[in-house]
């Protein structure tokens, strides 16, 4: 594990026991004492959590990639929510002690007032927000709407904490991060005003429901690397209009002067509509992000793509040949899907070092296995893995079965929402 | 995390309806919602204004006289906003928090368990 994927975690603990420290009760009961702490550590970890929200490739790399900082957001948010579920709880097992009517009143809205509102409206709204997470089968846009709701459920968690306690320093502490890492998020990132210009001066349709796109820059370029992936929203053209949402897409091509190629597969229905694009439709580019195959060694190496997961590979490929033993296999369901096999064929033939097997596995999943054990020297190798989950984790197995030693088996996913 | 979230919600709504159940069920105490005892005793502003500290704190409320010396630290807000308050007639700044709102019902109900006497207008 790269040193920098340690920070996301320690910030998740840092903020919870920070907050803690901060509002350590002192001569409280023990269920008084309970509320505060939960609510202190759920907040720190909330706060964790939009601050790891924050897309910027500087940020992302410092911290060991976008993937990890979504990952640990994922669950510091999760794990703030139950923290402060614990916190009007224990205040009413607090009020135990006089009677359960006194508990029940420490809970009910109708005894309460607008600071307490606040607080259950920021609970309600995290509830829906984090049930959102969870439905992957959820369109995107509505997604991303819901999602919003989250970070309006801290900031009225906050403005609840401000309501009771006063402006005093620590809740000016968290208030300031929330809205500091709410606004980067909102203004930089998803309206894009740090992105780059850039312009589609080409297209064609390698495979069914598959563009790839030529992008020139109309300013400065993005410094990009084969294996990293950009953060595109698409704008209007002749004829054309986008979607103006940013999706992420690994880069395929890397040419001069900045030049990108970028492969889009039709998954969703923005995707979809990016399948007609026109040369000439302007967009907006972040990134860019990711270090897949940076680290790759001298040694042999497997390369393992599912799908569109070609992409990492074909920019390697089109920008170098290797100049060690690379196996290459691309799996995909049928020849259609196939895109870039003869453009691969074409540049094994040309190099001693590279072998490509194209493999249409059908409708069905693919049996691993087989294909690796016809690897040669497979357990000496080193591979890269870039698929759909599924198809990662059941390669990672059989690698492993075979005896390829784990800090030797890389993959990445980008199915990740951003 | 799915299992996280679906259970901790589930048992956070189980909990809720638990202590509404029991509010519901459960024979009221008596004399909770009255003015408690002790009737009998006055305090004028003078005697209150003698338990001026954190560890001592006395005030006057609405025409009664509370002692909040053990409920201090429980308060909610920061010690600065409460302490202030010890040994004087707080009954404006009970009523609107010194920022024009109310306390809230929950904390009309807390209020008998300090009750120590009345208020005399001397």
């Amino acid at each position: 594990m790269k040193p920098q994927r340690w920070l996301p975690p320690a910030l998740c603990l840092a903020l919870p026991l920070a907050g803690m420290a901060w509002a350590w009760p002192v001569g409280l009961s023990p269920w008084r004492s309970v509320s505060i702490l939960s609510a202190w550590a759920g907040c720190g970890a909330l706060l964790a959590s939009l601050v790891l929200m924050v897309r910027d490739p500087r940020f992302a790399a410092a911290l060991g990639g976008l993937d990890s900082l979504y990952r640990w957001h994922h669950r510091s948010g999760t794990v703030g929510y139950c923290l402060l579920l614990i916190h009007p709880l224990a205040l009413a097992t607090d009020g135990l002690d006089e009677s359960p009517q006194v508990a029940w009143q420490t809970l009910s809205p109708l005894a309460q007032d607008w600071p307490e509102w606040l607080g259950w409206l920021g609970l309600l709204l995290l509830m829906a927000g984090l049930a959102s997470t969870f439905m992957p089968r959820l369109p995107y846009r509505r997604w991303r709407a819901l999602h919003y709701l989250l970070g309006l459920g801290v900031l009225l968690g906050l403005a609840h904490l401000w309501a009771i306690l006063g402006g005093s320093l620590g809740v000016l502490g968290a208030i300031g991060i929330a809205l500091a890492a709410l606004g980067w998020r909102l203004v930089v990132s998803d309206f894009g005003a740090l992105a780059r210009p850039y312009r589609v001066s080409a297209v064609r349709h390698p495979a069914t429901d598959l563009v790839e796109v030529t992008l020139a820059p109309c300013a400065a370029a993005l410094a990009a690397t084969p294996g990293q992936f950009v953060l595109a929203a698409f704008g209007d053209g002749e004829g054309f209009h986008g979607c103006r949402e940013f999706h992420p897409f690994t880069v395929s091509g890397i040419g001069p002067g900045g030049v990108l190629k970028l492969d889009i597969k039709a998954l969703g229905p923005c995707t979809r509509h990016l399948q007609h694009l026109t040369p000439g439709v302007t967009l907006r580019l972040e990134g860019p992000f990711g270090d897949f195959l940076a680290a790759a060694g001298d040694g042999p190496q497997l390369w393992l793509a599912g799908g569109i997961g070609i992409a990492p590979f074909l920019a390697v490929l089109r920008s170098r040949l290797p100049a060690q033993p690379t196996h290459l296999i691309h799996l995909f369901r049928h020849a259609d899907d196939a895109g870039f096999s003869d453009e691969i064929q074409a540049l094994a033939a040309g190099s001693p070092n590279l072998s490509f097997v194209p493999v249409a596995s059908g409708d069905s999943p693919p049996d691993i296995g087989p294909l690796l054990a016809a690897v040669p020297g497979l357990a000496g190798r080193e591979a890269w893995l870039c698929g759909p989950p599924g198809l990662n984790a059941a390669a990672s197995r059989a690698l492993r079965r075979a005896g390829v030693p784990p800090e030797a088996i890389h993959f990445e996913s980008f199915e990740f929402r951003s | 995390m799915k299992k996280l979230f679906i259970s901790s919600t589930l048992l956070f709504g189980i909990a809720v309806t638990g202590f509404w159940l029991a509010a519901a069920l459960a024979p009221e105490p008596v004399g909770q919602r009255a003015v408690a005892a002790p009737a009998d005793k006055q305090y004028s502003l003078q005697d209150v204004a003698k338990h001026a500290t954190p560890g001592d704190c006395w005030m006057g409320i609405n025409g009664q006289v509370y002692d909040f010396t053990a409920y201090l630290p429980g308060h909610p807000a920061d010690p600065a906003v409460i302490q202030p308050w010890c040994g004087k007639d707080a009954s404006e700044a009970y009523r609107t928090k010194t920022r024009g709102r109310p306390h809230s019902p929950y904390a009309d109900t807390l209020l008998p368990k300090y009750r120590i006497g009345a208020l005399t207008a001397k």
